[in-house]
């Protein structure tokens, strides 16, 4: 059996709401971040240098929970800072959407980065390390950035769905940090096997279910513990996962989840059961088809918004 | 609601157009143009090959990377200029040199220096500029406006506008790669009250004519280079109007909603736009196809009849080309465009001096 620690986040404030600040975000953070990384110490203590993943994969605000929040990083960065006093690195990737140091500004970690004199790096610019994991049987090559295999790795996603509905979680952030000709469950449970990350922290100050939600929680444990508590929170199946069911042996479950605050996990799980992104700006293909329909019989033009790329 | 010029087209020579950038805007105005009468579309540029790929197969004859070559090679009576606002003043000029009327998509230049240089050139050379504000076209607000000089509310002493998208960025799924330009305060001039304040400034003229800008305040959700939220204070003095303007590039938006809503507190009761707007848009898209197909048999249809906003782009450059084929001045003029720059200007400058201001803490006397 697994464990997780669970740490409920600001419950002093007696109003809710977004802080636009990230400093004002932080102080909240502070004792729930101690709360999930002091059962860790020792896994921890010791390195010279610890790479933090977020989920950044776009500059969406973090007021939506669709990224991690930058102030959640900013918190364990200052828990390691004051606690370990290592050298941090917070990664991301470059993809062919956006560049990795145009999103990290917009989230304003180059500011969290001056303050603890860590290094931003974009993984798509690093040597890898390529090698083989069999997942399921069959075997996947992997380019992983040797940041992530060199030191070791906290990864802290989000608690969303992704496009196709599963949980975002610690695999899948992990996943979109290599490169990898399988497809891209198989590449992240490969990249969780080879990364091993030393802890994941959950940032659940805010969920997205089919709406933002003020969680305010955060959970730490194995990437695939914690990721286990994620998809149940978001009500989805576990085993249905493929890029999580491998990772989670009999052994492993159920994840226990030490809950000293009481946080209500039944009621976040029912504000979240079956939550989704938003739709695609694509409009749905029939009526895309039915205006092309229409068009052609009165004479009109087809927006060009429904002609795709 | 189609231009009221659209049935006055006589002239048997059809005004002929290039359209410069066929982006996202650039492929709206040049499918209004392929579909209106009396026009005819000589050819299409963009420096994106994606991009001259559409326009070849939205029916556009030939294409260049280049505008300024197309302007050279094409014997045009007028051009779109749907680039990138730090190309607005260099195609402008260059159009002016070979004497063609312009119809430039919004903000008209990125500050009121270029604009006004550009305007000065446009003078010299005697061609007519016109611009894209196209928010006074749109359905609902001719309803605000009509409702308003019905004197359905008697005096209105406030106003206020609030017109939100979530701009380049987008909203989840990210799946499209997002343009920088639209972030760059060099390329742009602004931000949000550059790309959308000025279409709410323009209508409020166009409502209670002239303003002033009393305050404002620009704020940022992410730490982008530009403003994505902008608050205005103003005062129309001819109508004795307060107004606020609230623009911002910081919502997500699902289309066919459309965050765009304008009230007129009156005397008497309120008028806004989303009464004028239809209840249904699927019902009343689906409305409109029909009258569309009926008038198949004795008519013109009315372009992009189902989708309001943009009928509103069709109107708005069927009403320059009528202005162009009549020799009149085009109804949203470069001044026009100029007026909304200014007033965008007065905003940031007030912004600026609020945050520069320190802000002296009354002394508090027992």
């Amino acid at each position: 059996m697994s464990s997780a620690y669970l740490a409920a986040v600001g419950e002093d404030d007696s109003r809710g709401g977004w802080r636009p600040t990230v400093d004002a975000r932080m102080v909240r953070l502070e004792s729930a971040v101690e709360a999930v990384l002091e059962p860790h110490r020792a896994r921890l203590a010791g390195a010279d240098r610890v790479t933090i993943a977020p989920d950044v994969h776009y500059p969406f605000h973090p007021s939506t929970g669709v990224v991690t929040d930058p102030a959640v990083v900013g918190a364990v960065a200052a828990w390691l800072d004051r606690e370990l006093g290592t050298d941090l690195v917070v990664v991301g990737r470059s993809d062919d959407r956006i560049a990795f140091d145009r999103t990290a500004s917009y989230l304003g970690y180059d500011r969290l980065a001056e303050r603890f004199d860590a290094a931003l790096v974009d993984l798509a610019d690093v040597p890898t390390r390529n090698e083989y994991r069999a997942v399921d049987g069959r075997s996947v090559a992997l380019s992983v950035p040797k940041p992530l295999v060199e030191s070791p790795v906290i990864v802290v996603p989000s608690l969303r769905p992704t496009e196709e509905g599963t949980a975002a979680g610690a695999v899948r952030t992990l996943g979109r940090l290599v490169t990898s000709g399988a497809d891209s469950s198989r590449a992240s449970v490969a990249a969780t096997q080879m990364i091993d990350p030393d802890l994941a922290v959950l940032d659940g100050t805010v969920a997205y279910g089919d709406d933002p939600v003020a969680t305010n929680l955060l959970l730490s444990g194995s990437a695939p513990a914690v990721d286990a508590v994620a998809t149940s929170l978001l009500g989805r199946d576990v085993d249905a996962d493929v890029a999580l069911s491998p990772l989670l042996s009999d052994g492993e479950r159920p994840v226990a989840v030490e809950n000293p605050d009481g946080v209500d996990l039944s009621g976040v799980r029912e504000r979240l059961t079956g939550g989704r992104l938003p739709p695609s700006d694509d409009t749905h293909p029939a009526v895309s088809s039915a205006y092309r329909l229409y068009a052609a019989a009165s004479g009109d033009a087809v927006p060009p918004q429904l002609e795709g790329r | 609601m189609l231009s009221q010029f659209r049935g006055r087209l006589t002239d048997p020579k059809p005004l002929s157009i290039g359209v410069l950038g066929v982006g996202n805007i650039g492929m709206v105005h040049l499918k209004s143009a392929l579909a209106m009468p009396g026009v005819e579309v000589l050819a299409a540029a963009d420096a994106v090959p994606e991009n001259r790929d559409r326009a070849e197969r939205a029916g556009v004859d030939r294409t260049y990377d280049d505008y300024a070559a197309l302007l050279a090679a094409e014997d045009l009576d007028a051009a779109v200029v749907a680039l990138p606002p730090f190309l607005h003043a260099e195609a402008v000029e260059r159009a002016a040199e070979y004497g063609i009327d312009v119809f430039v998509e919004k903000p008209l230049a990125r500050s009121t220096e270029e604009a006004d240089r550009m305007l000065e050139i446009a003078e010299r050379a005697g061609i007519a500029v016109g611009v894209d504000h196209t928010l006074r076209y749109q359905p609902d607000m001719v309803g605000v406006k009509s409702a308003y000089e019905d004197g359905g509310v008697g005096h209105v002493p406030y106003a206020s506008i609030i017109r939100l998208n979530d701009g380049p960025l987008g909203r989840p799924p990210a799946d499209t790669a997002p343009p920088s330009w639209p972030l760059d305060p060099n390329a742009v001039g602004g931000g949000s009250l550059l790309e959308l304040g000025v279409h709410c400034f323009d209508v409020l003229e166009w409502l209670f004519g002239e303003l002033e800008v009393r305050d404002a305040t620009m704020g940022r959700t992410l730490e982008i280079p530009v403003e994505d939220a902008a608050t205005v204070l103003l005062r129309a003095p001819e109508t004795g109007t307060t107004i606020t303007l609230h623009c911002g590039s910081y919502q997500w938006e699902e289309l066919p909603e459309v965050n765009t809503r304008l009230r007129l507190e009156g005397i008497t009761g309120t008028i806004t736009n989303r009464d004028h707007l239809p209840k249904n848009f699927y019902a009343d898209a689906a409305r409109a196809a029909l009258e569309n197909v009926a008038s198949r048999v004795g008519g013109e249809p009315t372009v992009f009849g189902p989708t309001f906003y943009l009928r509103a782009h069709y109107d708005a450059l069927a009403d320059f080309c009528e202005a162009i084929r009549a020799n009149e001045e085009p109804p949203v003029s470069g001044l026009d465009g100029r007026r909304s720059l200014a007033l965008a200007e007065t905003a940031y400058d007030l912004a600026a001096e609020t945050v520069a201001e320190d802000v002296e803490v009354p002394e508090v006397r027992p």
